[in-house]
């Protein structure tokens, strides 16, 4: 589903020229829940950003769903990201002006879809993080982990291929992380990849597998086989 | 399309996109009646005088002394001014067409009915008049030299016979052709009674604002006294020359006199309309300031707008927005504003044209007016939107994962 070989991503300035991602490479099959950890630097981000099709890369090859994205102009790659990926950000990313059901209907509206298929998914995504009743909310009106589970109804609303999380509990105290780390795994469950970048080593503990990452590369050392067992445990 | 939400979130954040909208609204109003305005001096000024104007220019000659001689000098001063060089004709008048000066009565056609007069311009002239000024007949003819009388200190002797303007014909004959009412008679204020002989096309009064401008007689009559004013057609191209020859040739004749106020037609008529032209230059000025203003108010508004939402671009982008639906996004988003601040922009644009009409007298303006402005300044208000627009396209999905 998500296959990357040899990825490399190296930012240049007139003086400067920095690795951000070496090497990289990584397969993540349909069904699993993939944690991404590192310390600040370390390319998760940047990871994150090429498998979310944010950004592009310098050298090796990346295929999402079996395309090579390589050759994608900036149109198809955007509804590549529409069609197949949901992201949910650190800080929610919820557009400030426009109500929930608005938000969750930001990607459907990319999609073209009609207006009368597109409301039961919305109610239903919704409906699916426990907020069907304040669709015509806020986001200010909402405390962080609501807001956050806007974005995660958002995130699965045009049922995506997996989803990216960035940091999703990183703007959450601890109680209302374990709700929302809850509420992935049961997307988990349900059948949706998950892909998550996080800096908290418990959260790790949960996925099926921790990708431990050490300057722009996968490292292979304590860190990744001290996290092993929690594959067990999730 | 997303006006739905656009309007949703216009509508939780208003403020800024409401005095946008205002100023929108404030600049059609002042500069549709402005354009208006100019448009109505610019077909004032455009009316045709009746005058071979290009070809044009007039003289006065003031004598003092006991010795000077009024109708001589005035007979000799023709004469002189008839055989310079370039000179096609020469003719001694009252008053100058669009001056700002001159005379003017009432006439009707029912003797007995002082309350059926009609305000015209009057122009005491000479039989040289007509070729002299270029005038056109629709009808009968000129006067001869025979039917010139003079009004002086030693006695007067009234004209009887007059030509008209055809404008002035249709109002005191509505019912007659202008060949029908050659042989008519015309009563003036004075009850004097008048045989119309011509009907010329046009001649305006002297006073371009006046609403009987295009009402004017002539009639064959000269006051004799120091004051004479003569004027000159020239072939074409030859009238400056001309002018300066004439001035040098009559001030040299040995007369007791002084002459002044050498100008030509078009100086003339550029000096009379001097405050309708520079109205509308003011005009022209606030209108560019204004719509200048209004698309810089635009551009702020799109920078601020986009600068501010600079996350929530990238977002729309890494959910899936192409850089086609970030640009119809912000456009769409300053349409709507635009077509709010042009539609309350048109109630206020017709509010105030009507104040115009009721106390200053304005002709009403045509009904295209409000709806040609709205649609300009839609197009100015998305040209000027479009440059922020296409640099909100520029912001990367990755700008979404940015924490900073």
């Amino acid at each position: 589903m998500l296959q990357m070989n040899n990825v490399s991503k190296v930012f240049r300035t007139d003086t400067v020229q920095t690795s951000a991602l070496k090497d990289f490479s990584l397969t993540v099959d349909e069904g699993e829940f993939v944690t991404i950890t590192g310390p600040s630097g370390c390319g998760k981000t940047t990871f994150l950003n090429i498998a979310g099709l944010l950004e592009t890369y310098t050298s090796g090859t990346y295929l999402l769903d079996g395309v090579d994205v390589s050759q994608l102009g900036d149109f198809q790659r955007a509804r590549l990201r529409n069609e197949k990926i949901g992201f949910i950000f650190q800080s929610f990313n919820l557009m400030p002006d426009l109500n929930l059901f608005d938000n969750v209907d930001v990607p459907l509206r990319y999609r073209g879809m009609k207006a009368s298929e597109r409301k039961p998914l919305i109610e239903n995504a919704l409906e699916s993080v426990g907020l069907a009743s304040r669709m015509k909310h806020l986001p200010a009106q909402l405390s962080g982990g609501q807001q956050q589970r806007v974005a995660i109804a958002r995130a699965l609303v045009g049922s995506p291929l997996f989803l990216l999380a960035d940091e999703p509990t990183g703007n959450l105290d601890s109680n209302t992380a374990l709700g929302v780390m809850e509420l992935l795994q049961e997307i988990n469950d349900k059948g949706t990849t998950i892909i998550m970048v996080t800096h908290d080593q418990l959260l790790a503990k949960q996925s099926q597998r921790n990708i431990h990452i050490l300057d722009g590369r996968i490292s292979t050392g304590d860190q990744a086989e001290a996290l092993a067992p929690a594959a067990e445990v999730a | 399309m997303e006006i739905g939400p656009i309007l949703r979130a216009l509508w939780h954040n208003k403020l800024g996109a409401m005095l946008i909208a205002v100023q929108i609204a404030v600049t059609m109003t002042v500069i549709i009646n402005a354009i208006f305005i100019i448009n109505e001096r610019s077909r004032l000024m455009a009316r045709p005088s009746g005058l071979e104007e290009a070809n044009l220019f007039h003289l006065t000659s003031v004598g003092y002394g006991d010795d000077f001689n009024e109708q001589v000098t005035s007979d000799d001063d023709l004469n002189m001014l008839r055989q310079l060089p370039g000179v096609v004709n020469a003719t001694a008048v009252n008053a100058i067409p669009v001056s700002g000066s001159g005379s003017s009565t009432g006439v009707r056609i029912d003797m007995d009915d002082r309350t059926a007069n009609v305000g015209t311009a009057i122009y005491r002239v000479d039989e040289q008049v007509f070729d002299t000024l270029g005038l056109n007949f629709i009808a009968g003819e000129g006067f001869d030299v025979t039917d010139m009388r003079y009004r002086s200190s030693a006695g007067t002797t009234d004209a009887d016979k007059v030509v008209m303007t055809e404008a002035l014909a249709a109002i005191l004959f509505p019912d007659l052709t202008p060949n029908e009412v050659i042989g008519e008679t015309l009563y003036t204020d004075q009850v004097t009674a008048l045989q119309i002989v011509g009907i010329v096309e046009r001649l305006q009064a002297p006073w371009p604002s006046w609403e009987n401008v295009e009402s004017s007689v002539l009639i064959p009559e000269q006051f004799l006294d120091t004051y004479s004013l003569y004027v000159v057609r020239t072939e074409p191209g030859q009238r400056d020359q001309v002018m300066r020859a004439a001035e040098d040739l009559l001030a040299g004749s040995g007369a007791d006199r002084v002459i002044r106020g050498v100008n030509s037609l078009e100086q003339t008529r550029s000096e009379t309309y001097g405050a309708d032209s520079a109205l509308s230059s003011i005009l022209k000025t606030v209108v560019v300031t204004l719509v200048f203003i209004n698309s810089m108010g635009i551009v702020g508004l799109a920078v601020f707008s986009i600068n501010k939402r600079r996350k929530q671009i990238g977002t729309r982008r890494a959910l899936g927005a192409s850089k086609f639906e970030i640009l119809r996004y912000f456009l769409l988003e300053n349409l709507l504003i635009t077509t709010v601040g042009v539609l309350v922009g048109a109630v206020l644009t017709i509010a105030l044209s009507i104040v115009l009409t009721t106390n200053f007298n304005m002709p009403a303006m045509a009904w295209y007016y409000a709806p040609l402005g709205a649609l300009a300044l839609i197009a100015i208000g998305q040209l000027a939107a479009l440059g922020p627009s296409v640099r909100a396209t520029t912001i990367t999905p990755a700008t979404a994962t940015r924490t900073v």
